[in-house]
């Protein structure tokens, strides 16, 4: 048995060396009142080896549904209908069930929550739930991971002492929500899913996490996905950026790259929207109109034209396919840029 | 910590001015009671030869006041009684004290309920995990209907028919008293079988009555922890099914302990049919032969110790509540 | 059709407004057999009650010939302990059974709406005393208080026993319409009326009462098997002298006439139970229908 983990822990399932995990053609949909709707369509990615990748997309465009789908993790009434998620060194995930899944999440991918303050388990001390955890995956010493989250614990400013022998109610919501961090990070995972990790902090707070988190992934070139809202956050942390709008990706750049040229109308507004510092408050503008409902994306045609202000005859009916520029490392798909560049 | 014990108090407080309503209470039913036993008695001694002094005494040794007298004088006298666990002296048991009777009539109470209750709740938890978990399959369906039915069965149509089934139609199980008559009753092994062996039909009623309602119960409970944030962290988490299971348990049976310890004071009550039927001589028992033979210092000693019963458990199931609650510990 | 929607206000959020609570309880009920089953037991056992003692004489005759008699044509029950065929029995005792339950349940739900409208409408002190008077209640054990009220006043005629037993039994529906009360009030119903000038009574009895309707209809369903349990066990302990006849009595007179002993008595000792456990069985199958009429979302689907 564990000589066939490890052989397979060796193995890249095709994937290019750079690459730690390859989404291909994912859709995934929920079943409400008999009708299937799309919440992630036609999702490809890659997602580099040691990097941090953001997600980055208004609530409703399908990244939560996406961190779900990357641990095989959707669940009824919504399902994976097609695609793959492939890891180095673990395979398929989609196709994965009962206790081969069970092994891999938290272990080898692990997930920090949207709603970490409310991930504990309320009437057990923090330190047991760790203990829990290392038994769950069977770690020969699991001892060692309570130091381990002790360490991490002292880095993001904790008191470790008191925060393992606490419950969760004794804690404050910051404090828990960097509890959630360092459940994710105490197995030392290859790849981790970050889901809004810092929605729930203050603006202070919010950036020493992510400065531990940065550092953190440096040291140990953790493959991460950040899962955003917020483009300031994605500017302050990520590597790369995938942009997401109503379950598809419409722009895939470095971050650099992205922020300095964005190709989408939708990035644009996106970045338009991050409030700076030195500007004026009145100079950040919020993308006007709502997303779309998972029943109202058109099944025809780009996804954006309801917003869009330069929207084409032919967005209404063809769905803009991907352009590549800066040596096919930026994608993105816009029938009014494709235009503007020809 | 500090929040305790103010709170303890209070409800220590509220508890004891329940009790003092049903003691009022009791009180004045006696005083209501069409022909008023008080003075009869009082009559029927005095006819009988007894000195008015001395019956006058034997009526206040019986009821815990003296008549005649002004109406607060005799609540003021049965109150004080009362605060002396002073419940009187019955009238069929002819003189022995009604303290002394509830007491003895206690065991077979407490015993069979609380070993009915414990076998139910166990039982109920974990069908009500079964079928929250296994939801939409064959045999959560099945188990909610068999819950559901058993639920639906009133207790004293489940001790008859256990009754009549299984001393009579089956003869399994032997009928009518709380233990063989021919073995002397004793700390002994057959004695303590025999004992055994005469409960099961009754605790089994007990259990019987009360499965559907911890089974149903715990479902629901299950089903909204299983709605609960760190129940889905915890699978993401990859955890152990066992200790998933152990996570979901604990927080869906918590809320149940409370009402394990309400039904254990309820079923003091809900005790008289089947202490009827069974013929064990616990404290419903107790309450429905004094009522039937007029007996009403051993009534009304019975109803207040199976009231002081409800109120004590309300009171215990909220600390204890407090104890095992890590959230409401502060 | 819609004849019997009561006459809401404009200000009444469209959620309230429904088709005819006939129209629905109708659809609800006809949705599933079950509940088709619930309804035709209800129904029969009702007309049982109403006509089937017209059948017999007042006074049922006793046969020393055919103790504990096997089922017959004559009698397709057998007999009981004096000869006296079962059926008959069963037949003459379910008008008592079902008018006092109904009567209890009529009752309780009387006491209870009225407790928790009030204590939910008026809130303040009124709250609080009714509230504080509705766990004093709730705490006493109902069926022992029961046994004790019965030496003061034998509450035997149906009408007595309806009311002792509502007497004693509104606390928790009391506690449920508080909080349906509340929850109307939350939705801002009771101030937008008031907006309007409209009176306390008006809003009590026009706006609120028709809203909380079917869960009281649903609570009347469920106090009428209380109520049968509830008389049945008084009858059956025989603290409450014995007026005519009915299942309690028939329990009653079986344990204490030796039936427990012989098993030819199976069907004597097993028909009251299982009338019994049938009116319970057909008043469930028909309170499923209540969730949909009371949840407008189970409708739809």
């Amino acid at each position: 048995m564990s000589a066939k983990l490890t052989d397979r822990s060796q193995q890249d399932f095709g994937l290019s060396p750079e690459v730690a995990c390859q989404v291909r053609d994912l859709n995934v949909t929920y079943r409400v009142d008999g009708r299937e709707l799309s919440a992630l369509r036609e999702v490809s990615l890659d997602i580099r080896q040691g990097q941090i990748t953001a997600v980055i997309g208004e609530s409703g465009s399908g990244k939560s549904t996406l961190a779900l789908a990357l641990m095989n993790a959707v669940s009824s009434p919504g399902r994976i209908a097609s695609g793959s998620v492939t890891y180095r060194g673990l395979g398929e995930v989609t196709r994965m069930r009962g206790e081969e899944l069970r092994r891999v999440r938290g272990k080898a991918i692990s997930m920090v929550f949207q709603a970490s303050q409310n991930s504990m388990n309320p009437l057990t001390r923090i330190g047991a739930q760790l203990l829990d955890l290392a038994r769950s995956h069977d770690l020969p010493n699991p001892r060692a991971v309570l130091r381990e989250a002790g360490d991490l614990a002292s880095r993001m400013s904790l008191d470790a002492d008191r925060v393992l022998t606490s419950y969760q109610h004794q804690l404050s919501g910051g404090m828990r929500q960097r509890v959630g961090i360092i459940f994710g990070l105490v197995l030392k995972p290859k790849i981790l899913l970050m889901d809004e990790p810092t929605t729930a902090l203050d603006v202070l707070s919010q950036s020493s996490v992510l400065e531990i988190v940065r550092s953190i992934q440096r040291e140990r070139q953790l493959t991460t996905v950040l899962i955003t809202h917020d483009m300031g956050v994605v500017a302050e942390l990520a590597d790369r950026v995938v942009v997401l709008y109503a379950g598809r990706v419409v722009e895939e750049a470095s971050t650099a790259e992205l922020l300095r040229h964005p190709r989408h109308p939708y990035t644009r507004a996106l970045i338009q929207a991050i409030p700076r510092l030195t500007g004026d408050l009145g100079d950040a503008k919020a993308l006007e109109g709502q997303p779309p409902s998972l029943a109202s994306v058109p099944n025809q045609g780009c996804v954006f034209r309801e917003r869009c202000p330069y929207r084409m005859d032919v967005c209404d009916t063809i769905l803009p396919s991907f352009r590549f520029d800066g040596d096919g490392e930026h994608r993105f798909a816009c029938h009014y840029e494709e235009a503007r560049r020809d | 910590m500090n929040k305790l014990v103010p709170r303890l108090i209070r409800r220590i407080l509220g508890g004891i001015v329940m009790i003092l309503a049903v003691a009022s209470f009791t009180f004045f039913l006696i005083h209501m009671i069409p022909g008023n036993p008080v003075d009869a008695k009082l009559a029927q001694l005095e006819i009988a030869g007894v000195q008015p002094q001395q019956a006058m005494t034997e009526v206040h040794a019986m009821y815990g006041f003296m008549p005649h007298q002004p109406l607060y004088v005799q609540y003021v006298q049965y109150i004080w009684e009362l605060l002396h666990l002073n419940l009187g002296k019955s009238i069929t048991y002819a003189g022995v004290s009604v303290t002394h009777l509830l007491l003895e009539a206690m065991p077979w109470t407490v015993i069979t309920v609380t070993s009915g209750i414990i076998v139910s709740f166990v039982f109920g938890i974990l069908a009500g995990v079964i079928i929250a978990v296994y939801r939409d399959r064959g045999i959560s369906n099945g188990l909610t209907l068999f819950s559901t039915f058993l639920h639906g069965i009133p207790q004293l149509i489940l001790a008859l028919l256990l009754a009549y089934l299984f001393t009579t139609i089956w003869a399994i199980f032997p009928y009518g008293s709380p233990y063989d008559a021919a073995i002397a009753p004793g700390f002994t092994l057959p004695f303590i079988g025999s004992l055994a062996w005469h409960a099961v039909l009754p605790v089994a009623a007990y259990a019987i009555s009360s499965y559907g309602g911890w089974a149903l119960t715990m479902k629901s409970s299950v089903i909204s922890v299983l709605g609960d944030d760190f129940i889905l962290a915890s699978e993401l988490r990859g955890l152990k099914p066992r200790i998933r299971i152990g996570y979901i348990a604990r927080s869906a049976i918590l809320p149940l302990f409370t009402t394990l310890t309400l039904s254990i004071g309820f079923m003091f009550g809900g005790s008289v049919f089947i202490e009827e039927i069974f013929d064990y001589r616990g404290l419903g028992y107790m309450l429905i032969t004094a009522t039937g033979n007029l007996d009403y210092p051993l009534m009304a000693g019975s109803f207040l110790i199976i009231t002081v019963a409800v109120i004590v458990a309300n009171i215990v199931a909220d600390f204890l509540y407090t104890a095992i609650d890590p959230r409401i510990r502060v | 059709m819609s004849q019997a929607t009561a006459p809401y206000l404009g200000t009444v959020p469209p959620e309230f407004r429904r088709p005819s609570l006939w129209t629905i309880s109708w659809r609800a009920i006809t949705r599933k057999p079950s509940r088709v089953i619930g309804i035709v037991i209800i129904l029969f056992f009702t007309l049982m009650a109403i006509f089937g003692p017209m059948l017999y004489p007042k006074q049922l005759p006793i046969n020393p010939a055919e103790l504990y008699a096997p089922p017959s044509w004559a009698h397709p029950l057998g007999t009981d302990f004096e000869g006296t065929s079962v059926l008959a029995e069963i037949i003459t005792g379910s008008r008592y059974v079902l008018s006092a339950a109904a009567l209890a349940a009529v009752f309780t739900i009387g006491f209870g709406t009225l407790a928790g409208v009030v204590s939910g409408y008026f809130l303040g002190s009124t709250d609080q005393i009714i509230m504080r008077v509705t766990d004093f209640i709730l705490t006493i054990p109902g069926f022992p208080l029961l046994i004790v009220l019965s030496t003061i006043w034998s509450f035997g005629s149906p009408i007595a026993m309806g009311l002792v037993l509502g007497l004693t039994g509104w606390g928790g529906l009391a506690r449920a319409v508080r909080s349906q009360t509340l929850s109307l009030r939350e939705r801002g119903f009771i101030e937008a009326a008031r907006g309007l000038g409209l009176s306390n009574s008006h809003i009590i009895t026009r706006e609120i009462l028709p809203n909380i309707s079917p869960y009281i209809a649903m609570n009347l369903l469920l106090s009428v098997t209380g109520g049968i349990y509830a008389e049945v066990g008084l009858f059956f302990l025989g603290v409450i002298p014995f007026q005519s006849n009915n299942w309690g009595v028939m329990l009653n007179l079986a344990f204490s006439n030796g039936a427990m002993y012989t098993p030819q008595s199976l069907l004597y000792m097993v028909s009251p139970m299982a009338c019994i456990l049938l009116v319970t069985f057909g008043i469930v199958l028909t309170l499923d229908a209540f969730d949909e009429i009371l949840n407008p979302r189970l409708r739809e689907g």
